[in-house]
């Protein structure tokens, strides 16, 4: 991800705006609590290219200072391969911080809204929510 | 960056018209005539098809039926789906996202009208004496045959059905039946009889804007018949993606609906 693909990324959301209502396309939201960001920081362990959902699997220090694994799915291959994302834009060991929609279960994940990288850049990975 | 700033400005404005009148529950025009009709490819081989519509490049839904247009008059239904029809919308309003009538979330394709109405784009070859639609989402291909062969009398029962097509001027008319009975001909509906049968009227309405009316028949579901309209929008520079649910599908439903997702990471995943 350079600069400029941030930025036709970001000029492409626009378009989504008008386009797209957010959400995921092959499976029910209701297992998140969609709308309710949460962040977490952590280290790629291993990002999936994959259909029908791309997943981030992060590892984090837990509160109690544990190793955890979080899973985040995402949007499909053919949602962020137009939108300046690719299989190598997030790569095993990268420091990032996800924000997600957390599961209702309470289990250790969510859906990826964007991504944080260390220098404070984000990486939009979802509809942007026009209401 | 100028130029990339104009064409964002007006593919956005495209799309703001495209998704303004997309998606009214209208009739089909029938009224289209022409010449260019008999066009199909199948008597001029590969010359008849320079006569058909530059279809060309990918086309990505803008506005459908239940999304991102205007909501489409309800469908008259008969007293059975009726009622599933008003417990699903009563479902939706007291708890919405739940995926009630979809087994897509298992990897079970959607069956036509529906898989026209997947989120990412489709795609239209011309061959001599039928066209072939490629839908990314679960990678489905639809072979309509423009070479006048009838639809045959009682098709085996598949998820996109059997179809047959012909030319109307520069729009394209597909009739489908056999359609599988376990799928879904509308958004909130679940189920049908091997009576359904779905016509489309395809046809450019803007140079870039694809327009596609599609009327559901099934005097067991519907009491008349019910069209809804979904416009797509081309993308000259897109190329259609890889699209295998079977991939990584953590995701499920049960059967009443309710979703699930798998987050246990097997040994060496």
């Amino acid at each position: 991800m350079n600069v400029q693909m941030l930025m036709r990324a970001a000029l492409v959301c626009l378009v989504t705006v008008l386009a797209s209502a957010p959400g995921a396309a092959h499976h029910s939201t209701a297992m998140f609590e969609w709308g309710k960001e949460m962040t977490l920081e952590g280290t790629v362990d291993k990002y999936e290219w994959t259909q029908p959902h791309t997943f981030i699997w992060l590892n984090v220090t837990g509160k109690n200072g544990k190793a955890e694994q979080w899973a985040f799915e995402g949007m499909s291959p053919s949602w962020l391969g137009r939108r300046g994302w690719n299989s190598r834009t997030l790569k095993q060991g990268d420091a990032l911080k996800v924000v997600y929609y957390p599961l209702r279960d309470g289990r250790k994940g969510g859906f990826y809204v964007r991504v944080i990288l260390p220098d404070g850049r984000k990486i939009e990975a979802m509809p942007q929510r026009s209401s | 960056m100028e130029r990339l700033r104009i064409r964002v400005a007006l593919t956005a404005a495209a799309v703001a018209l495209g998704a303004l009148a997309g998606c009214t529950g209208s009739n089909a025009d029938s009224s289209a005539t022409g010449q260019a009709a008999a066009a199909s490819g199948a008597q001029n081989g590969y010359a008849g098809i320079a006569q058909l519509p530059d279809w060309s490049g990918v086309w990505e839904p803008v506005a459908r039926p239940n999304r991102g247009g205007t909501p489409p008059e309800p469908p008259k239904l008969t007293p059975a789906y009726a009622a599933q029809y008003a417990a699903y919308q009563e479902k939706n309003r007291t708890t919405p996202g739940i995926n009630f009538i979809s087994n897509v979330a298992n990897c079970v394709p959607p069956g036509l009208p529906a898989s026209m109405l997947q989120p990412y784009p489709i795609e239209f070859l011309f061959s001599p004496g039928r066209v072939t639609i490629l839908i990314e989402t679960y990678s489905l291909v639809r072979r309509i045959y423009t070479d006048g062969s009838p639809l045959p009398e009682d098709p085996d029962p598949t998820y996109q059905g059997t179809s047959v097509g012909h030319w109307e001027g520069d729009t394209l008319v597909v009739e489908t039946i056999g359609i599988l009975p376990e799928t879904s001909p509308m958004s909130g509906i679940n189920g049908h009889s091997e009576k359904l049968r779905i016509t489309e009227r395809i046809r450019l309405v803007e140079p870039d804007v694809l327009e596609i009316v599609t009327t559901r028949e099934d005097p067991e579901v519907f009491v008349e018949p019910y069209t809804t309209t979904a416009r797509y929008q081309r993308h000259r520079d897109w190329k259609m993606m890889e699209y295998i649910c079977a991939q990584n599908n953590r995701d499920s439903v049960d059967e009443h609906g309710n979703p699930g997702i798998d987050i246990e990471r097997k040994p060496g995943e």
